[in-house]
């Protein structure tokens, strides 16, 4: 790598002590058979961790049936994302990364673009478990140039949860909204029987961060239009179609105050509103995955809402226009990425395809909340036994996903400062689409604008 | 107090024959590579081998991830060019101007002299505790004390001003969304008075009390005093506060990013926080870089007014 | 303008408290005293005020964003203490900060000695260097450092983190001591010199004791900025049985950053306490930190 080479020559002339070598390429191979190999695996949530620990006995012990001696440490350390995106982008440079990470969907482009994972389309090719994975997950995961560098282990559905409780008591109808038009009215209905509170909560707003766009605005956006960005070309779309109706949607939103404003423009939003209203039952529709049945609201969750299985209920995003399809958006989840530096890649493709399949990714999946990416986990226990996490894998079949690339952070910082403006009423759906297209323009620069 | 008479001393100290080893150039350099040279190699490694390797990724498009990071090429002044003709950089280093300027500058250094002032007096009682309780915003962690403010500047009825202002019949304001810059002005201020009671508590020590006394007893008013007898004797740590404090308070991201993210609408997007973006969040790392540099130059231009200004000898 | 101290007087025996007053109070002086005792009220006031959140939620069962009377219980407390590795990330905290600053400090004072007794070419340029390199912000130097530990051999261990933290605070320190030294008159050396001392002998009998309040000043400005730091060891540790308290801090914040506020005050509170014991146990030299050496007029 260039940058280390700068660096080394730096560094010679500074420093008379240490070595000086670039960390080199490895010489992959290291499947345990031919000696001991020890292999690190990083989890950076508590859920991860736990579950990681559960599996890893399970994983030795069935390499050893196979001849193979591996050693799996885990180093299990509670970050949050941006830390730990920060923390392993320095160690994937200096090539000290350890050999599987668990990675969040946002990250994989990123990390797998500029070279710091293998790609592992070898690997898969060999593999029969990779047959049971549902094709548009084989599809979303392959990046821009073609190659397929993390292994997805789970997903989630994004809906909208409502409570289906208070709305039955308001005599409010809970059958699907079948668009954005039917929706409106529907909260406006919620609205008028709840005290004139703002009924449903959507990712919004700077204070959102990124989430703004992951989970708020890109799901209704894709609704509309999934060309807003090209694989192929590795730009993104501007003037595509589906922007400006996205924004006015926000619009007719805050202008029909059915968005809790001031809980948006909070630091930290998601705890007035997610963790505290709707719990409470002030708030009553909220954007939100699959995970919200354990994570959020779940028995073991942040806050748990009692009985929540016949309190909750969801509906699949409404169409933008009349005539279009309902549907859930599913982002990829969780992936496990291995170590372009990694000595030993194939011992860590063994732990991650491990950990993707039977037992130990339905024992996953309940414990997070999550929908797996392959048809051959439903009828595994205890994922069986999850009526609600079934459904979303069955949701799964009729879910909408749109890839990115390089610049979603560009964007998602433009799309979170125009929805502030229209926060703020400082704009209209058309002037903060207007706003939107100058920033993202100016950010992403011309290589990633079509 | 010694420090002013410095100069009279080295003078006293010229007719007297030099003591063996001083001040012959041929014997300080061991001296000054054995007392400073293991800091000072230190100091290269760890503080400017780095600042030159960012020096560097100035003038490179370099990405920290994204398909962009494979092949980082040189650009030369580019990024340069982008930044200064670049509305949002520039409007990022206004708002730093003006935080350094309100908080730092005038803020913290006119309440830091009045507590270091009523802290002198000797009539004052329970000094450690009152020196304790100003301290305290300055070692809270960043979060922690981002969190705090959160609480009190909340936009909801319950936040702490809004409770004080409803007192007095107000409607509860929303305080980081109205006017975002002066509340992370008041928060910069609440966190830095300490750094500057502390600074200006041991200059004003070195102000001899028997100077003060007959001043007063001369008849010359509090306010007299202090412009005309005090004010300049403290000049010189005046001054060293200045520079110590804006190069800390241009740094200043995480008090508030944890706020206010930059917000609203890129309000209080300090220079700190555009190169936090730019670096990390976006791994552009070779415009957060030349963002660095420029930040650099100011501040380097800042400092050299200051000495000039005190006339401070380095 | 010069004072009228002689030149042997030493830099601490100045200007005791006047116990006693010369003529008695004045109506103008309570009225003075009625003043200042109230600015230090507001002043105090406007400091602790928004710390209400902090304690009232640090022993409240049911602790939530904003201020609310509450549910009085240490279970936040106790929770952080029995919280898994929780007592090995203060004990991490304290060595990186004790080992760290007096690290700090011990270059320091030979590097601040020899800064302000030797007037060496390319001495300004080196002080203002130093102090002005600080300004660019850790996230464009972050690579390189690390870069550099590892070709170092240095990532993930205490030792490496200590001299990192010590450096990273060693410019500040320097020119606090440069100035404090700069303070202490040269004739005392000579004076050792003469009765045999060697150079560094007498800076350990003479300076040494004499810039007791300039080291005061910099061992609690530097033990704050390495208490606090946590994108260093973020960066630089990988196993957490070495994580100082300032990241554990962020344990409170858990998956999908829900977080919890009353353990999330607690970790504060103990997290705030070093420091301030640091700061009682400095105060007295603190106070009279002769910083007005750094600067002669």
């Amino acid at each position: 790598m260039k940058r280390t080479r700068v660096i080394a020559a730096l560094v010679a002339t500074a420093v008379t002590v240490g070595g000086l070598t670039a960390c080199s390429a490895d010489s992959s191979g290291g499947d345990g058979k031919d000696g001991p190999v020890t292999i690190t695996l990083m989890e950076t949530k508590q859920i991860g961790i736990d579950s990681a620990k559960k599996q890893i006995p399970g994983f030795e012990a069935e390499m050893k049936k196979q001849g193979r001696d591996i050693t799996v440490k885990l180093i299990g350390d509670v970050l949050t994302d941006p830390q730990f995106v920060t923390k392993i982008t320095q160690q994937y440079i200096a090539g000290e990364a350890p050999d599987v990470a668990d990675l969040g969907d946002s990250m994989v482009p990123g990390f797998a673009g500029a070279g710091y994972l293998a790609p592992i389309d070898d690997y898969l090719a060999d593999w029969d478990g990779w047959d049971h994975y549902f094709p548009q997950f084989k599809e979303a995961m392959v990046r821009q140039d073609g190659k397929i560098y993390a292994l997805v282990h789970d997903t989630g559905v994004q809906n909208f949860f409502y409570r289906k409780d208070l709305l039955t008591e308001y005599g409010v109808d809970t059958t699907q909204p079948a668009t954005w038009d039917d929706m409106i009215a529907r909260l406006e209905e919620i609205k008028a029987k709840n005290g004139d509170l703002p009924p449903i909560v959507i990712p919004a707003g700077t204070a959102w961060g990124g989430g703004t766009w992951n989970e708020g605005f890109q799901p209704i956006l894709a609704g509309a239009d999934q060309d807003y960005y090209s694989l192929e070309t590795g730009k993104w779309d501007l003037e595509s179609k589906g922007w400006l109706p996205t924004f006015n949607l926000y619009s007719d939103l805050v202008t029909k105050d059915l968005l809790p404003v001031q809980d948006l423009e909070n630091p930290n939003p998601w705890e007035p509103t997610k963790y505290d209203k709707f719990p409470a039952g002030e708030l009553q529709v909220a954007a939100q995955g699959t995970w919200g049945w354990k994570f959020d609201w779940g028995p073991d969750g942040a806050t748990p809402i009692p009985d929540l299985e016949t309190k909750l209920d969801t509906w699949q995003y409404p169409a933008m226009e009349a005539g279009g399809e309902t549907y859930g958006w599913s982002g990829l989840g969780s992936s496990y990425g291995i170590s372009e530096n990694s000595e030993n890649k194939e011992a860590a493709m063994l732990l991650a395809q491990y950990l993707s399949s039977g037992q130990p990714v339905a024992d996953q999946l309940v414990a997070s909340g999550a929908a797996p990416v392959r048809d051959d986990i439903a009828d595994i226990k205890p994922f069986a036994d999850e009526p609600k996490l079934v459904q979303a894998g069955k949701d799964l079949q009729t879910s909408l996903y749109v890839p990115t690339g390089d610049g979603s952070e560009q964007v998602a910082q433009a799309v979170a400062n125009a929805t502030e403006m229209i926060l703020q009423g400082k704009a209209n759906g058309q002037q903060a689409y207007d706003a939107f297209v100058e920033d993202a323009t100016d950010l992403l620069g011309p290589s990633l604008v079509k | 107090m010694t420090s002013i008479t410095g100069s009279p001393t080295r003078a006293a100290a010229a007719p007297q024959p030099a003591p063996p080893g001083r001040r012959r150039p041929k014997r300080t350099w061991p001296f000054v590579l054995l007392l400073l040279g293991p800091g000072a190699v230190l100091i290269v490694v760890f503080i400017v081998v780095p600042a030159l390797y960012g020096a560097y990724l100035s003038f490179t498009n370099t990405q920290l991830t994204g398909f962009a990071a494979r092949d980082p090429k040189f650009v030369g002044i580019d990024n340069y060019t982008y930044l200064l003709t670049s509305a949002d950089f520039l409007a990022s280093l206004g708002q730093t101007g003006q935080f350094v300027l309100f908080s730092a500058i005038i803020g913290q250094t006119v309440l830091g002299m009045v507590a270091a002032i009523l802290l002198s007096r000797p009539w004052v009682r329970g000094k450690g505790l009152w020196g304790a309780a100003v301290l305290m915003p300055m070692i809270v962690p960043e979060v922690v004390a981002s969190l705090t403010w959160a609480s009190v500047l909340s936009n909801n009825s319950e936040g702490t001003l809004n409770r004080l202002t409803g007192l007095f019949g107000a409607d509860p304001t929303s305080w980081l969304q109205v006017v975002p810059m002066v509340s992370i002005i008041i928060v910069n201020i609440w966190r830095g008075v300490a750094f500057a009671m502390i600074m200006f508590q041991a200059a004003l020590e070195d102000v001899p009390a028997d100077l003060i006394e007959a001043a007063r007893i001369d008849g010359a008013s509090a306010i007299q005093i202090f412009r005309h007898i005090t004010l300049p004797l403290i000049r010189g740590p005046v001054f060293l506060y200045l520079l110590l404090t804006t190069i800390s308070t241009v740094g200043v991201f995480g008090l508030v990013y944890f706020l206010t993210q930059g917000g609203p609408g890129g309000a209080t997007r300090l220079a700190a926080i555009y190169i936090y973006e730019r670096a990390l969040q976006f791994a552009q790392i070779g415009i957060g870089s030349a963002a660095s540099m420029i930040l650099l130059v100011l501040v380097l231009i800042l400092g050299l007014v200051y000495v000039r200004l005190s006339k401070v000898e380095v | 303008m010069t004072a009228t101290i002689p030149p042997a007087v030493t830099p601490q025996a100045v200007a005791p408290a006047r116990k006693f007053r010369r003529r008695p109070l004045t109506p103008v002086n309570i009225v003075q005293r009625v003043l200042a005792y109230t600015l230090l009220v507001l002043m105090v006031l406007f400091c602790l005020v928004p710390f209400a959140w902090l304690v009232l939620s640090s022993v409240d069962g049911n602790a939530g964003p904003n201020v609310q009377l509450p549910a009085l219980s240490f279970e936040n407390f106790i929770r952080f203490f029995t919280n898994e590795g929780t007592p090995m990330l203060l004990v991490n905290s304290l060595i990186i900060g004790v080992c760290g600053t007096a690290l700090n400090l011990v270059l320091g004072v030979a590097g601040g000695y020899a800064l302000a007794r030797f007037e060496f070419p390319g001495r300004r340029a080196f002080m203002f260097s130093i102090l002005l390199i600080r300004v660019i912000p850790a996230p464009a130097t972050i690579v390189a450092l690390y870069l550099i530990m590892v070709n170092l051999k240095l990532t993930n261990t205490l030792f490496g983190l200590i001299l990192v933290e010590a450096v990273l605070q060693l410019p500040v320190t320097l020119w606090l001591l440069k100035g404090t030294i700069a303070s202490v008159p040269v004739e005392l050396e000579e004076a050792a010199w003469v009765d045999g001392n060697s150079r560094l002998q007498a800076l350990r009998r003479i300076v040494l004791p004499l810039i007791g309040p300039g080291l005061g000043a910099a061992a609690m400005l530097t033990f704050m900025g390495i208490w606090g730091d946590f994108l260093t060891p973020l960066v630089m540790l990988q196993s957490q049985e070495l994580y100082p308290l300032s990241i554990g801090l962020f344990r409170a914040f858990s998956d999908h950053n829900h977080v919890d506020w009353g353990l999330l005050a607690a970790s504060a509170i103990v997290y705030v306490a070093p420091p301030a014991v640091l700061y009682m146990f400095v105060r007295k030299n603190l106070l009279k930190s002769s910083l007005g050496g750094a600067v002669k007029g």
